[in-house]
């Protein structure tokens, strides 16, 4: 839908522009830029609104005071295997730990040679979950909780290549760092 | 209470706050479920706001943007229904 938007308030720009024969055209690129807010990085269902539906029909969605204690594949929830995974704008990097924390394997889209932007793709994201899962099963982990962290192309992708390396996937936690009182972040890029 | 214990110790207690289980293997859906939730309370758009510094006169710019976005859409909002209203008690409303 933005881009429509762009496209229609370029045309009458360009048309006032020729009229006169001037060479501004790159100022009115830089103004459209400002304008406009960049679009989304791949957060898939984050503007679908009917949320009341779904919540509906589904029952258990959300974790209670005991579901520390359920049991899943025959392990207590609070100590299944955890799957962290940092999504980043360039890279996604996996690391597989114990319940307690302690790092058992990681890789990343860099590990698994993947270069340069070609490391914040999707596709970079589901071959190396892919890869870290067939590693896990070997170590014996099947049944996994995973916590994602951060937004980029990855952050989908990689939650589906684990399920597609064959690990058994309890559930789904994000834990972007975000604060409401931050330092002051590092000044804007320049387009 | 021992959920607010816990509550208390942490303030955002891993695998208790932003957790969704997956239902029937469908890792799709549960994923969706995750952002459109993290989009509707704001929690993304924070992120994505906190990640460059934005200067005074930019938040000025924004918020005044938004504002008019948002009256425009209400107006919108309200022309739409009108127009796609039944049953009207005056069939040509204006031409008596």
């Amino acid at each position: 839908m933005l881009s429509t938007v762009r496209n229609t308030l370029r045309v009458p720009v360009a048309g006032v522009l020729r009229l006169f024969q001037t060479s501004a055209l790159q100022a009115s690129e830089k103004f459209d830029h400002k304008r406009i807010p960049q679009e989304d990085e791949g957060v898939q269902g984050e503007k679908v609104v009917d949320l009341d539906s779904v919540l509906k029909i589904k029952q258990n969605l959300f974790p209670t005071l005991d579901s520390d204690n359920q049991i899943f594949d025959g392990i207590l929830y609070k100590q299944l295997p955890i799957c962290n995974i940092r999504v980043s704008h360039n890279n996604t990097i996996f690391t597989m730990t114990d319940a307690s924390g302690t790092v058992k394997i990681i890789r990343s889209c860099g590990m698994e040679g993947f270069k340069n932007t070609k490391k914040g793709t999707n596709i970079a994201a589901q071959t190396t979950a892919i890869a870290i899962a067939t590693k896990a099963i070997d170590r014996g982990f099947k049944t996994i909780r995973v916590r994602v962290q951060g937004l980029g192309p990855g952050r989908l992708a990689a939650v589906k290549g684990l399920q597609m390396g064959g690990l058994n996937i309890v559930s789904i936690t994000d834990n972007t760092h975000v604060s409401w009182n931050p330092p002051r972040p590092r000044k804007a890029r320049r387009l | 209470m021992f959920l607010t214990l816990r509550l208390l110790s942490n303030r955002h207690p891993s695998f208790i706050a932003r957790t969704v289980f997956v239902k029937n293997n469908n890792v799709d859906d549960a994923c969706r479920l995750v952002n459109r939730i993290l989009g509707k309370e704001g929690i993304l758009e924070q992120y994505r706001l906190t990640r460059y510094y934005e200067k005074p006169y930019q938040t000025r710019r924004r918020v005044n943007h938004e504002r008019c976005k948002a009256i425009y859409n209400e107006d919108m909002e309200r022309k739409i229904q009108f127009v796609l209203r039944k049953n009207r008690h005056e069939p040509f409303p204006g031409c008596s």
